[in-house]
């Protein structure tokens, strides 16, 4: 079987070793960055990169010459850059144009074999998932322990394996399901990509760009304490604390987080603030959520603060002396009850 | 809690009938990765220890044999160095594992076989309240399990098996089951394509059996402004729960007008999720979720006596057939004098025990379950 990857393929995925293949076939050498005809990919990186920022996603598509080299110099500018929010941040949107064009190449591709390599190169060896493609209905199925170790770490109810299609040790996705669940991954591949460069080695025609976007964008990322920690239990203290170093938040934690602050009565709109933090944060959802869990939306049941047992058992609790004794982190710092 | 009523020659006498049976019974064929392990256990006295580890069998009995202990537990987990401190045990998975008990079931006849005792003075109370006799204590309730009770549970033992091997895919070959030596079953699976499951990942399956958080758009009811819209998931709605919520609607992937006319029927959206719920609820297991989600949780020894009865953590082959207060039944049946404090009645190892305020003789073994019950005390009669 000779399938391979086409061209069109290597410009939406130019992350793949085809594309590396690529550059170090045509000798290209980083000094060539800095010669006049490349400024062209030099802009088209600072757009797709200022779109990223302003949390788009960059569906703009061209030959892959032009991508394969834009995907570069943006790898290049980040790293130049050096602020963790903008590799953070621009890891996560790159990932999600990738989704984009996964999800369609899936699901609209005549060609099984082409699929089936597809598939191969993404899903299998650079995440190790073992996916399966049907090559008329578009439906993949997946190993329940591949999906519970991906659709855990979500925040969405539907992501839950009882809303699943689930039979014989298997769960059937739609393509944009699947790739979805991915979107984790894909991120943190860029992320590492841009964090495994070295850094010395940057054309200077690059740098100077980097330089110019650090300073427009270096004071937006100062992350301010939302709200002093005075009385906090120490599980939601960890939890504020991982959330203003604008790291990612497992489900179970967001959830632990949500309810407690609506239950010692913060409003709405302070608990979305609160999550603003979140590398993958998106008003729209989160506003639902907390909206939800505040007993507006979906079930119209409020949902209580979970208890301390159970943060025990989904690795969340961090006693300390003071917790002696509490059934619910609310509890915690009130007059202890008889 | 410790159920074993004060005086020490009911702890002697237990702990000689227990003795027994580790240096007899010594070994235990269910115990794998033994090193990989942590051991704990609960002494007579209700303390507890943990973070013990041994290289083999024969430790652990000599152990067992030397201190014999009330309860004991290993880790589910497999750790590199089981001794340590929990953060720095290095672990390296665990076995799925879930945990049905008589009590989660509600069943009606509980009742019947439930006696409160006085935890200061030992005192059989007929009532959940504070003790009569010694006008200080209060009870706690403890139950000798009836046949429905064994044929309810075991029901819900059939469901679950059906959750793991239809819907996850588990095999026969990684699942061992055991009767929990009191009023449940314990399911272990060392299935290794599973062992590496964090916590969140375990709660979702957790939630899966219970029945937990079903949405109506899983199976085709969306909320549109005030009212509602039907459309099926891609992934269509004949696997898995949606299968279940599918046959129980009396629906397939193209009754989409029959499934508008069962929401409009039920009240619209919240009224279809309200029925909803119910479903879910009645078609789900009543698992231990705390006990599937934790991953560094020490759980009964398969193969180790149960301090709550006396009878033992026993495998259990054919769940149809399985007697537990036959086969679970190990102790030495050398006769001793009780005095019951109630009037009750027991069958164990075939035989039924009907027992007055007066003092018996008995085998062992019913000493044993009556004393760990806390509804009799050891006499020194001849
Ligand atoms: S015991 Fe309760 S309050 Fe204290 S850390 Fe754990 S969960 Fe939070
Ligand atoms: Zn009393
Ligand atoms: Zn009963």
């Amino acid at each position: 079987m000779s399938i391979k990857l086409g061209s069109s393929e290597l410009a939406k995925y130019p992350f793949l070793q085809e594309a590396s293949d690529y550059i170090h076939e045509t000798k290209f050498d980083f000094e060539e960055f800095d010669r006049p005809e490349m400024i062209h990919i030099i802009n088209r990186a600072v757009e797709k990169l200022e779109n990223e920022l302003k949390g788009n996603v960059y569906s703009n598509l061209d030959e892959y010459e032009i991508e394969i080299m834009t995907f570069m110099v943006s790898l290049l500018l980040i790293k130049s850059i050096g602020l963790e929010e903008v590799s953070k941040k621009c890891s996560l949107f790159e990932a999600m144009r990738v989704e984009k064009f996964l999800s369609s190449d899936l699901s609209n591709e005549r060609s099984v074999e082409k699929k089936k390599l597809l598939v191969q190169k993404i899903f299998l060896e650079l995440f190790k998932i073992n996916i399966d493609v049907n090559s008329t209905s578009s439906i993949c199925k997946l190993s329940v322990p591949d999906y519970l170790q991906r659709a855990s770490k979500m925040y969405e109810q539907e992501w839950k394996l009882i809303n699943r299609s689930v039979k014989d040790g298997y769960v059937y996705l739609d393509t944009d399901e699947t790739v979805r669940l991915i979107r984790n991954e894909l991120s943190n591949l860029i992320y590492s990509r841009i964090k495994n460069m070295k850094a010395i080695e940057i054309p200077v025609s690059i740098k100077s760009k980097a330089d110019e976007l650090r300073n427009k964008y270096s004071g937006r990322y100062v992350y301010k304490n939302q709200f002093k920690i005075l009385e906090y239990p120490p599980c939601i203290k960890h939890a504020m604390e991982i959330i203003n170093k604008g790291e990612n938040l497992p489900h179970s934690a967001r959830f632990m987080l949500a309810t407690y602050m609506l239950a010692i009565g913060k409003t709405e709109e302070d608990v979305i603030d609160i999550f603003k933090n979140s590398p993958d944060y998106n008003e729209k959802i989160t506003r639902y959520q907390v909206e939800h869990l505040a007993g507006k939306k979906g079930s119209h049941t409020k949902y209580s603060v979970p208890s301390c047992d159970r943060l025990r058992s989904e690795d969340l609790c961090f006693a300390i002396k003071e917790c002696e004794n509490l059934i619910n982190p609310i509890q915690f710092g009130r007059r202890k009850i008889r | 809690m410790n159920q074993i009523q004060n005086t020490g020659e009911n702890i002697n006498f237990l702990r000689n009938v227990f003795r027994k049976y580790y240096f007899e019974n010594n070994h235990f064929p269910y115990l794998y990765s033994i090193e990989k392990r942590e051991f704990g256990y609960r002494k007579f006295d209700s303390l507890v220890v943990r973070h013990l580890s041994f290289n083999n069998v024969g430790e652990l009995v000599a152990e067992l044999v030397r201190n014999v202990p009330l309860d004991i537990y290993y880790s589910n987990a497999y750790y590199g160095l089981p001794s340590n401190p929990i953060n720095e045990k290095q672990w390296e998975g665990a076995d799925l594992i879930f945990d049905i008990d008589i009590k989660d079931l509600d069943l009606p006849c509980i009742h019947e076989h439930t006696y409160y005792v006085c935890n200061l003075c030992g005192y059989v109370n007929s009532e959940r309240k504070q003790c009569i006799n010694c006008n200080k204590g209060k009870t706690y309730d403890t139950s000798i399990p009836c046949k429905r009770c064994f044929l309810s549970i075991k029901k819900e033992a059939a469901k679950l098996l059906d959750f793991l091997y239809c819907d996850l895919g588990i095999k026969e070959k990684f699942v061992e089951i055991f009767f929990s030596g009191n009023a449940g079953f314990h399911f272990h699976i060392n299935d290794p394509s599973i062992r590496n499951l964090d916590s969140n990942s375990r709660a979702n399956v957790t939630d899966y059996i219970l029945g937990n958080g079903f949405m109506c758009e899983s199976i085709g009811v969306r909320k549109y402004r005030n009212g509602f819209v039907i459309k099926l998931p891609k992934s269509g709605i004949m696997t898995g729960w949606r299968k279940k919520i599918a046959s129980n609607l009396g629906i397939n992937q193209k009754s989409e007008l029959k499934l508008k006319n069962i929401v409009e029927a039920s009240g619209g959206y919240e009224g279809f999720r309200n029925e909803l719920n119910k479903m879910t609820r009645n078609n789900g297991v009543p698992i231990d979720a705390q006990v599937t989600n934790d991953i560094h949780r020490v759980f009964r020894l398969p193969g180790s006596i149960n301090g709550k009865s006396g009878l033992t953590k026993a495998k259990c082959d054919d769940l149809e057939s399985f007697n537990p207060n036959n086969d679970a039944c190990m102790l030495s049946d050398s006769e001793v004098y009780v005095n019951p404090k109630t009037k009750l009645k027991i069958t164990l190892k075939n035989n039924t025990f009907r027992l007055d305020n007066a003092l018996e003789k008995v085998p062992s073994y019913v000493a044993a379950y009556l004393i760990c019950k806390g509804l009799a005390s050891i006499s020194n009669a001849q």
